[in-house]
């Protein structure tokens, strides 16, 4: 991603309150290309919708709707 | 007192949508009270092979229920060979109301860079 000078968090600027577990498309936005979860630094996002991120995340894996590594096994 | 929950069920892509209905009926009839909103997402790829299938039947379910009901229902779920994978989490819902943001929100943003 590329940094700029001001950072604002891209969930608050979508107006989006709860992250939710169930929208991997969504979600799909913050990982890296191997499937690891994006850090704030990069995404930019505020300390609140990581955590949220983090947990929609790791459910999200939970029930196969994202990898845990992207392109294993194939 | 009773909680929000939710649960997303992969059922075995084998399995017919009556055959589905009928353990979902099931499961329902151990949760007591309300009857729980039902959403079929239908057939979906996974992201990883679960029990060596790649397809799963999606259902999702919220309901309220007194937490007591609960060992019971995943006990339940869990023996039952037809689903794949479930997960139940406690819906959030909208989070508490926000801070009164207009005056809040420009000085907080500033202090993130």
């Amino acid at each position: 991603m590329i940094r700029t000078r001001t950072k604002t968090c891209p969930v608050c600027e979508a107006g989006v309150r709860v992250l939710d577990y169930k929208d991997e498309r969504a979600l799909g936005r913050f990982l890296t290309d191997r499937g690891k979860i994006l850090p704030s630094r990069l995404s930019g996002m505020c300390a609140r919708h990581q955590r949220q991120l983090s947990t929609a995340i790791k459910r999200a894996r939970q029930l196969a709707l994202l990898p845990y590594i992207k392109g294993y096994g194939q | 007192m009773t909680r929000q929950y939710e649960v997303v069920y992969i059922f075995d892509p084998a399995l017919e949508e009556a055959a589905v209905n009928e353990r979902l009926a099931r499961f329902h009839g151990l949760l007591g009270g309300a009857q729980p909103t039902t959403n079929h997402w239908g057939k979906r790829t996974l992201a990883y092979s679960v029990k060596r299938k790649d397809t799963g039947y999606y259902v999702v379910d919220q309901f309220e229920t007194e937490p007591t009901a609960l060992p019971e229902f995943e006990r339940a779920v869990k023996l039952e060979e037809g689903v794949l994978r479930f997960l139940v989490v406690q819906m959030e819902g909208e989070m508490p109301a926000p801070i009164p943001v207009e005056a809040a929100a420009i000085p907080a943003e500033e202090e993130d860079e």
